[in-house]
């Protein structure tokens, strides 16, 4: 099936590190026939890294280091992505992590801010970034990473992660009604527990397959399911899809 | 994207009408490369039209009429498509209609109308699976999509028990993902908003059509409402209908996806 991306430019954020969502997405879109996949990390060694294999498939990439909690990086992000490839199609907002996991009752407020921070306020900077020069061309994909986390309950550690996700989750469906008439998408899709650096400790798929065994399809995610999905969710394949949150969960999450 | 359909078996209900979801959603199947697409419709004639088409395309099929609110015409609708190509993989569950007109309230429609209704959304859907489901849990593997409908989030159309049976599906959908997940089997819902097809006909039936500037201004109304700007084409429907049916979502199942250019969200 052609996705039909020849001749995009994409931006993934959290395409540091190696066994993350970020990455490959990043190299699926590449491998899927995207002219350009510019990614961002805090961590430019990495995010280095990630470049060099997409450029390894034959197609553009540039690294660029910014911490998409400050404003200042993003706009200096994007005009250097849109200075070098005249434009941005697609943008997938993955960057995120689990800043505190202490229970939201016993954090300060400064370990929610944190949270939110890092998970919210990061994807609302890069699409109020990247949204001019979408509207501009009158079209984009920006495709969100949520978390199936915002439906699940009683884990208190990471309860402030949950919160901020469940903004991303209505913030997807703002854009998406906003932005529709400058024929600009937004979805979010949200993963289960995959073996990525979200896990603690060395045995990331150990811990994956001890949360997988309340799962219906009895396993976690992989990076490639999460990817799939984000890439169909990037193509006009999905055109007339928008505002729509999909778990991507093994059946963790019904409704 | 390979959506690794080769060697691949599907069944598609409600694959008669030549602008439907379900035409379209076999074509598709057959495009991307699966083995087989065995087509299956209340009418006869038309559904020989879309195995016509799929065998165009180089994929084998079968057209098997059926009426899906019989049990006993889906039972023997599936042994057949099984005698011939020895398996399921996948199940598009595309067949479904509105009985009723539109804007009468729920309290005014005839209870046989319900129970028509209930009948062939519900029941057809779940008679249809049920008879597939054993071949599937046999060989650990089988996906099953359903056609679900924005008519579940939407209050103003009219067309309520249509949208009843519908969410009973969007609930069937989860019940079944749950309870099949350690079978190997998945189970989504593709819920779609008004799309160019025959679906709203019946709607329409025996009533006079609106004057064109009432037309212009109820199409005007209509489109605004949502907020990409357009109805939804068979297209739009089929290409996630496939994505679900391929090993490429292998770790979704029980979602609901609505397809309706950000009407429902």
């Amino acid at each position: 099936m052609d996705l039909g991306l020849k001749g995009k430019v994409a931006l993934v954020t959290g395409a540091g590190s190696q066994i993350g969502f970020g990455h490959e997405i990043a190299l699926l879109l590449a491998a899927e026939g995207c002219d350009a996949v510019a990614v961002t990390d805090i961590n430019i060694d990495d995010c280095n890294k990630t470049a060099e294999a997409i450029k390894k498939l034959g197609k553009k990439s540039i690294a660029v280091k910014a911490d998409v909690t400050s404003q200042a990086d993003v706009a200096a992000l994007v005009k250097k992505i849109i200075d070098t490839y005249k434009k941005i199609d697609i943008l997938c907002n993955v960057a995120g992590g689990i800043a505190s996991r202490v229970p939201f009752d016993k954090a300060k407020p400064e370990d929610w801010d944190r949270d939110i921070r890092l998970n919210l306020y990061s994807l609302m900077l890069t699409c109020q970034a990247v949204l001019p020069s979408m509207r501009e061309n009158k079209t984009g994909v920006i495709v969100n990473i949520g978390s199936g986390s915002t439906r699940m309950y009683g884990h208190g550690a990471g309860n402030t992660y949950a919160i901020a996700k469940a903004g991303v989750d209505n913030f997807t469906k703002q854009v998406a009604f906003n932005e529709a008439k400058n024929g600009i998408r937004c979805n979010c899709v949200a993963p289960g527990p995959a073996p990525t650096n979200f896990i603690p400790g060395p045995d990331k798929q150990g811990m994956v397959n001890m949360l997988a065994k309340t799962i219906p399809m009895g396993r976690g995610a992989t990076q490639a399911d999460i990817a799939n999905a984000t890439a169909f969710f990037a193509s006009d394949l999905s055109g007339y899809i928008t505002g729509a949150v999909l778990h991507v969960s093994g059946g963790s999450v019904l409704d | 994207m390979d959506l690794g359909f080769k060697g691949k078996v599907a069944l598609v209900t409600g694959a008669g009408s030549q602008i439907g979801f379900g035409h379209e959603i076999a074509l598709l199947l057959a495009k991307e490369g699966c083995d087989a697409v065995a087509v299956t419709d209340i009418n006869a004639d038309d559904v020989q039209k879309t195995a016509a088409a799929v065998k165009a395309l180089g994929a084998r099929s079968a057209a098997i009429p059926a009426d899906i609110s019989k049990k006993n015409e889906v039972d023997a609708m599936v042994a057949k498509a099984l005698a011939q190509f020895k398996k399921i993989d996948i199940l598009c569950n595309v067949a479904g209609a509105i009985l009723h007109k539109d804007n009468v309230p729920l309290d005014e429609q005839q209870w046989e109308t319900w129970e028509k209704q209930l009948q062939l959304n519900l029941f057809g859907t779940m008679f249809v699976t049920r008879a597939v489901l054993p071949a599937m849990k046999k060989q650990k593997y089988g996906v099953i999509v359903n056609i679900g409908s924005g008519s579940t989030r939407q209050y103003a159309f009219g067309v309520g028990m249509y949208a009843i049976s519908k969410y009973a599906i969007d609930l069937f959908t989860r019940q079944l993902a749950y309870q099949e997940g350690k079978n190997g089997i998945r189970c989504n819902c593709i819920a779609p908003g008004p799309a160019r097809t025959n679906f709203g006909a019946v709607l329409r039936e025996g009533t006079a059509p609106p004057p064109p500037e009432q037309y212009a201004k109820m199409r005007e109304a209509m489109l605004a409402s949502f907020p990409l700007g357009r109805m939804g084409e068979p297209a739009d429907i089929a290409n996630i209908t496939v994505i679900m049916a391929s090993d490429v979502t292998g770790y979704i199942t029980g979602q609901v996806i609505h397809v309706s250019g950000g009407n429902v969200m």
